[in-house]
């Protein structure tokens, strides 16, 4: 992964992991990065707080190969969740692809959950995007706390109209993380696929 | 998708190599780069001296994302940018430079580059360089023929990816 030089032909898909504060976006890439092997990914980069909260991104470059010989890759980044960091959060969300919305299964969280979907919606429609277009997953996270809501409770908030598909997860652990990604980037790729 | 902001390919890419080419030796620093404000490296050199850099991807990322936020504070403060930055550390040193709208010139050096030096081969190549971005149209999206093979070729490979993860 040196100098790109464009008569190569390549595909780059942003893949952006948003939701509240401590939800575990974080938890989900570093799984990622733990597990995928060296000769796909790139560095894993984090700007994060002392106390390893995401102050502007983290990055992670995954190769997933030549597809109908187009070098094909994905760009995952994730937000900094807290309310008061949004100025990040938009920067980030530039030039997105496909949204895995990380919601946190927490009974505190429920609200939190609920506003940053909000602000997922107005951000994008800053950049004339909104979820009927960009393919999005929402992902339950922390399935494995033992006070966790009740999923249809966490739908009810985040996702009313059941517009998106989910998955369940408990990213400390791995659950989820890659049945998220993968899903994410059919729908990014399909949508690649048909659109042209 | 996201794409370069800049097709840079052919004779465009030689001569931008030679541009920082030039800058290398004339200003003795260890690496030059062109990368654009998404975080794409559009043109990497490095010195034949130098030892062997970081992962050119962090690095672009991270110069995307501070020249992002860089122009963000701009705006709020009514500017319409900020030029140069420079970091200046014990023994490596930082110059990033606006190339045109969306480009951003890397340099960096060590303490056998003096500031000014560098300073003034970088300006001759960002005026080179945008020269030649600013007559280069934008980029064509490569939609050709993606289709349904595409999306199965992809998806058995997503399925390889994840093998038993
Ligand atoms: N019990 C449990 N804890 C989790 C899970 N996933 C993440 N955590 C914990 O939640 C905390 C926050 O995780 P992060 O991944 O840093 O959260 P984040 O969404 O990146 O937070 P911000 O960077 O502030 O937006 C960490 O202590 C994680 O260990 C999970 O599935 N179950
Ligand atoms: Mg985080």
């Amino acid at each position: 992964m040196s100098t790109i030089n464009f008569a190569a032909r390549e595909i780059n898909c942003k893949i952006v992991y948003y939701g509240p504060g401590v939800a575990g976006k974080t938890t989900n890439l570093k799984w990622i990065y733990k597990q995928v092997d060296d000769s796909v990914k790139g560095e894993m980069v984090s700007l994060a707080t002392e106390d390893e909260r995401t102050l502007f991104f983290d990055f992670l470059p995954i190769d997933l190969g030549t597809v109908q010989g187009f070098k094909t890759r994905f760009h995952l980044y994730t937000v900094p969740g807290q309310v008061f960091y949004n100025a990040s959060r938009k920067l980030i969300l530039r030039g997105v692809d496909g949204i895995i919305f990380v919601a946190d299964s927490a009974p505190n969280r429920l609200r939190a959950n609920a506003e940053s979907m909000r602000n997922l919606r107005e951000n994008l429609q800053e950049y004339n995007l909104s979820l009927d277009e960009i393919p999005m997953i929402v992902q339950f996270n922390k399935r494995d706390l033992p006070d966790a809501m009740p999923i249809e409770m966490l739908r009810a908030v985040v996702d009313p109209k059941g517009q998106f598909p989910f998955q369940e997860g408990a990213a400390s652990s791995g659950g989820g993380v890659f049945e998220t990604l993968r899903a994410v980037s059919k729908m990014v790729l399909e949508r690649l696929a048909k659109s042209k | 998708m996201i794409e370069p902001s800049i097709a840079l390919y052919g004779e465009a890419f030689a001569k931008v190599t030679a541009s920082l080419d030039e800058l290398l030796t004339k200003a003795h620093v260890r690496y030059a780069m062109l990368v654009d404000r998404k975080g794409f490296v559009l043109a990497h050199r490095e010195a034949l001296w130098a030892p062997k850099p970081p992962t050119l991807d962090s690095i672009a990322t991270l110069i995307a994302g501070n020249a992002a936020a860089t122009s963000a504070l701009a705006k709020l403060l009514g500017e319409r940018r900020f030029n140069e930055l420079v970091h200046q550390g014990e023994r490596i040193g930082l110059y990033v430079e606006e190339i045109s709208n969306e480009g951003l010139l890397v340099v960096i050096f060590d303490e056998t580059a003096p500031i000014g030096r560098v300073k003034l081969f970088a300006k001759k190549s960002i005026e080179e360089i945008s020269g030649l971005i600013d007559s280069l149209g934008s980029v064509e999206t490569t939609n050709a023929d993606l289709g349904n093979d595409f999306a199965l070729d992809a998806s058995a490979l997503l399925d390889d990816l994840f093998k038993g993860m």
